[in-house]
């Protein structure tokens, strides 16, 4: 059986030139990178190496399948979010004057109500609102 | 059709911090026009501004009461938002917002010190 899948895109600028981005994102000291969140973090960054990371809940798994400093690297990401199915990641850095633009495309993620995670999105967004207003919303 | 494009109006409506800060104001009951502008040091035309955005993306809406305009909040397209925000979408903004800011205090650490 085939899974609806769905895809995240996400850009950002960085002021600093690619190699160092790259070097950055794969250092588990950098704030920001998802290596830097876990309690337990293993990390192998290289073309077949694996990762590891365990936060307080969940643990995420990947194997890293692409590697090109300082142009993009591409890894698997395996999760109770993805169902257990590999999902995939792919980070590419482009020169952009002094800086650099950064694009993360997460595909193949299962597109679950849990994955949508309607309450966690809901307080995420709106957590200018009273709590009260939150919840007559969902009536 | 209309719906992308009442998620899109609702999502550029959100992307503003003033605009943001009326949602959560309005959040409390319906205002007055200058009620709500009052928190806000803008000008009123720059508030009925972001008033016009947050009312084309279906946000508002203005009702005469007597004298008075009532501005209040309809909650729906937030509703869409959140449903459209995926759990991972979430998750990578938040990571790579928090990897952004790092180069930026680096950069600006950077700067003081060329200033000394």
């Amino acid at each position: 059986m085939t899974m609806k899948t769905i895809e995240v895109r996400v850009e950002r600028t960085i002021p600093a030139p690619p190699d160092e981005v790259f070097d950055a994102w794969l250092d588990p000291k950098t704030p920001g990178t998802p290596w830097n969140m876990g309690d337990k973090t293993l990390l192998n960054p290289h073309v077949d190496g694996l990762f590891y990371l365990k936060g307080t809940r969940i643990a995420h798994y990947g194997r890293f399948t692409e590697m090109e400093k300082p142009a993009r690297m591409e890894h698997t990401w395996v999760s109770p979010n993805t169902m257990g199915e590999e999902s995939l990641v792919r980070i590419t850095f482009r020169k952009q004057g002094e800086d650099t633009v950064m694009t993360l495309v997460h595909t193949g993620i299962p597109d679950t109500e849990a994955g949508r995670g309607h309450d966690k999105g809901w307080k995420h967004f709106l957590d200018i609102f009273p709590e009260h207003f939150v919840t007559g919303l969902g009536k | 059709m209309f719906a992308v494009d009442q998620l899109s109006a609702a999502l550029t409506a959100i992307s503003h911090p003033t605009r943001r800060a009326i949602i959560g104001q309005l959040a409390n009951g319906p205002a007055r026009f200058l009620d709500v502008a009052k928190p806000h040091d803008i000008a009123l035309n720059a508030v009925t501004k972001h008033l016009r955005m947050l009312e084309r993306a279906g946000l508002i809406e203005r009702k005469k009461q007597g004298r008075e305009v009532m501005i209040s909040l309809r909650a729906e397209p937030l509703r869409q938002v959140a449903g459209w925000l995926h759990e991972y979408e979430r998750f990578w903004r938040e990571r790579l917002d928090e990897f952004e800011q790092h180069f930026r205090r680096k950069k600006k650490q950077r700067m003081r010190k060329k200033e000394k």
